[in-house]
């Protein structure tokens, strides 16, 4: 066959492609980090897909997504984009007992642990496996990548959290996100970029919104572990920042906890390695941010040390 | 750049018009096609690229020395200095690691402290793809089976994007003369390359990722919370991943490349087919294949000195294999358990000549001898591989296996018993239809792949790791 007839296949497919998957690509470019590429691919995906949408090209792939089990992980109008802060500033009388009345794990039945947030929940979740008593936790971790709390046009976390939620049902939950976190947010009609206040206040009030959906006000506790320190400064900036809105929100919201990864492993300092039960491992990846499979042990231990506040049983395995 | 994302789809339109615009003018397609593989490669990190070049500059020199020293020493020497340059490049990022944690260990052990900085070094993609073919050439160069070929050349051999990353492995001799060979516009294998392509994609987004997801990674995450039925899907569900991940990507490599106007070999001939070990290698990752074969197993004396040394080289190079995905106990054991299974089926063969095996027989202890291996290939250390196994009998609910998976899981399997003249007719079909009717159904096709994968995106290939 000629190669401009090759050519002419080619380029139909992929129109039709981009007309039929507008959504995705502008979803795809939502994710793609900072960049002329990420430029390039929305300024061109969103007219498209202005243009699809008003034609009805949304309809077969939303049939295809309905087919393949696929639940829709954005949405126009949630809590999670726009909403009021009151969200933070729930009274002490309002918040339940200290010793909530969660089912304690047992061999027999053991507790339905969630492992979700973004590729730190990957290592996180292996490693609650190996280092949870036996047989006490049943771990299904649902890592989703490249997402976070400020990029809801990309990936919805409060939708989300509603379909795990309803899906699952879990005892616990633990979320490990905020490694993507550094776009800017929308508050009150004004945009903040990390490094401002403002920026905090939001990014904490997102935090309790996804918190509340998990816990669903107190019906099973929610461990959120924000990002560790890094290596780049720049990205400790927004880390610290993001640490203490998670600690604002925690208190904020029933059956929260906040698992502290950034002050508390090696004082806060960041190492490529940790000394882990006498032995030097190298803890993070080279991108200085994520841990490895090895250093993941540590602020494992710190999850399940938090958790064992609550159920006693998972004491001792996960200590210091 | 990954195949299946937007910015590859605009890089491959751009690519293959310049490309055939052009192919008449050797002397400028050879620097475009360089140039835009260097930029498919250093897409993600720049600093990649000239680990590739550095490559091929120091396998071109030594070649250039093979080819024209008169001194049979002196050639020598340079085969020696480059494949110990090529295999210091693969050890320092592989390796090293995994070696100096190793030695500060027993440094530790031994009351002398921990001495050595644990340094995390980033894998490049596809270094041990290039690394092997810049051996082979080198090689091929010294044992007078290929021509010593220009740094442009080398460079193109190593770097040409479509197998740059995960293979196929491809041989001087196999690519450099088609660099050589004028291409006529008018007659692209369409037909195959696309359907390559399509295949490649519907495999890896359709079946690959769908039984990643909903079974295999759910149950070696934790073995021990699932029921003996869940165990055993996500052991044959890893079979079927693997297959489709890794044949999916070639196909894709193999189907892009054809576009382009290039062969490369083929790197899978329907392997759960095979009623051997030995059969298995033949249709597995064959280009992997045949470099154990040629630059290990025979160097090492293959089957020339006896029995023993035949079984103490199919072991070593099985245990070198494995060891070449990386170093982990768990990939030992999968080279082990191969070398063995290859070793024992070579002393049978001898034992009892002219004894066969019923076909259902042979095909089913080979499939499930290939899946043992396949447990420790995928779990992350040997604990879990153990649990996997261990938990085979497990009884309790198993919410995992589903009709869809299951029926997903026995048609990756069974689809290659399907005859292969029915792939060419399907093939000839498509390329017989009018171009806009092929546009419509290879589109509908991405979209269906795309809808597949859903909005987490498609899942890394395998084979990006090693």
């Amino acid at each position: 066959m000629p190669a401009g007839r090759v050519l002419g296949v080619i380029v139909i497919a992929l129109l039709i492609a981009a007309l039929f998957n507008s959504q995705a690509i502008v979803r795809a470019g939502e994710g793609m980090g900072q960049g002329t590429t990420r430029d390039v691919v929305l300024s061109i995906g969103r007219p498209l897909d202005d243009v699809a949408g008003a034609i009805g090209f949304h309809l077969p792939r939303e049939g295809l997504d309905l087919a393949f089990g696929h639940d829709p992980k954005t949405a126009t109008g949630t809590e999670l984009e726009q909403g009021s802060t009151a969200i933070l500033r729930r009274r002490a009388a309002q918040r339940p007992a200290a010793a909530p009345d969660w089912r304690q794990p047992t061999r027999d039945r053991p507790l339905d642990l969630l492992v979700t947030g973004d590729s730190e929940a990957e290592f996180v979740g292996e490693r609650v496996v190996d280092q949870a008593p036996s047989g006490l936790l049943e771990v299904s971790t649902v890592a989703r990548n490249a997402t976070g709390l400020t990029n809801p046009a990309f990936f919805n976390w409060e939708l989300n959290a509603q379909q795990e939620i309803a899906a699952r049902d879990p005892d616990a939950v633990i979320m490990a996100i905020g490694g993507n976190d550094g776009f800017n947010v929308e508050a009150g009609g004004q945009l903040y970029g990390p490094h401002d206040p403002e920026w905090q206040t939001e990014y904490a009030r997102r935090v309790a919104v996804v918190m509340r959906e998990l816990s669903q006000n107190g019906k099973r506790p929610v461990y959120w572990v924000p990002p560790p320190t890094a290596r780049d400064d720049e990205f400790n900036a927004i880390y610290k920042s993001q640490n203490r809105a998670v600690a604002q929100a925690a208190r904020a919201v029933p059956g929260a906890r906040y698992v502290d990864v950034y002050n508390t492993i090696n004082g806060g300092r960041y190492s490529d390695e940790l000394k882990i039960d006498g032995r030097r491992v190298l803890a993070r990846q080279a991108d200085g941010v994520h841990f490895t499979r090895d250093g993941a042990v540590v602020p494992t231990r710190l999850i399940l040390r938090a958790m064992a506040r609550d159920y006693p049983a998972l004491g001792n395995r996960g200590g210091p | 750049m990954s195949f299946p994302t937007i910015e590859f789809a605009v890089f491959f339109v751009a690519v293959f018009i310049l490309s055939w615009a052009l192919m008449p003018h050797p002397r400028a397609w050879r620097p475009f096609i360089l140039v835009a593989s260097y930029v498919f490669y250093g897409w993600v990190d720049w600093r990649w690229v000239l680990l590739l070049v550095s490559s091929s500059v120091v396998n071109t020199v030594a070649a250039r020395v093979i080819a024209t020293s008169p001194s049979p020493r002196t050639r020598k020497h340079a085969l020696i200095a480059a494949v110990c340059f090529d295999l210091g490049l693969l050890c320092t990022f592989k390796y090293f690691g995994f070696f100096v944690t190793q030695v500060d260990d027993f440094l530790d052990s031994i009351g002398l402290g921990s001495p050595l900085p644990l340094v995390q070094i980033v894998l490049p993609i596809g270094i041990s793809f290039f690394t092997f073919q810049a051996i082979s050439y080198v090689v091929d160069v010294y044992r007078g089976d290929t021509r010593a070929a220009s740094l442009g050349d080398v460079a193109i051999l190593q770097a040409f994007f479509p197998h740059l990353v995960a293979g196929p492995i491809v041989r001087a001799n196999e690519l450099l003369p088609q660099l050589r060979m004028p291409r006529d516009p008018r007659t692209v294998l369409a037909g195959p390359g696309l359907f390559l392509v399509a295949g490649g994609l519907v495999k890896k987004t359709v079946v690959a990722d769908e039984l990643a997801r909903r079974v295999v990674d759910p149950v070696f995450n934790d073995p021990l919370a699932h029921s003996g039925a869940e165990v055993l899907l996500a052991i044959y569900g890893f079979a079927a991943q693997i297959y489709c991940d890794f044949s999916g990507y070639t196909d894709m490599a193999i189907g892009l490349a054809l576009l382009l106007g290039f062969v490369l070999p083929q790197n899978f001939n329907r392997p759960y087919l095979a009623l051997s070990l030995q059969d298995f290698w033949r249709r597995w990752h064959m280009t992997l294949s045949r470099w154990l074969r040629d630059y290990l197993y025979i160097p090492l004396g293959g089957n020339r000195h006896g029995a023993r040394r035949t079984y103490r080289n199919l072991m070593l190079t099985m245990l070198l294999g494995g060891l070449w995905h990386g170093a982990a106990w768990t990939f030992v054991i999968w080279g082990g358990i191969h070398g063995t299974a290859l070793s024992v089926e070579r002393w049978a063969r001898e034992r009892w000549v002219g004894f066969r095996l019923p076909v259902w027989l042979a095909w089913l202890i080979t499939f499930h001898v290939v899946c043992l291996a396949w447990v420790f290939f995928r779990s992350p250390n040997l604990s879990t591989a153990f649990d996997m196994l261990g938990q085979i009998g497990a009884a309790g609910p198993s919410p995992l296996v589903t009709l869809p998976m299951v029926l997903l899981t026995v048609a990756a399997i069974a689809i290659q018993s399907l005859p292969s003249g029915w792939w060419r007719q399907a093939e000839g079909w498509l390329v017989r239809q009018p171009v806009a009717a092929q546009g419509v159904a290879f589109g509908v096709l991405l979209v269906v792949a795309d809808a597949a994968v859903g909005q987490q995106g498609v899942a890394p290939f395998i084979y990006y790791q090693f």
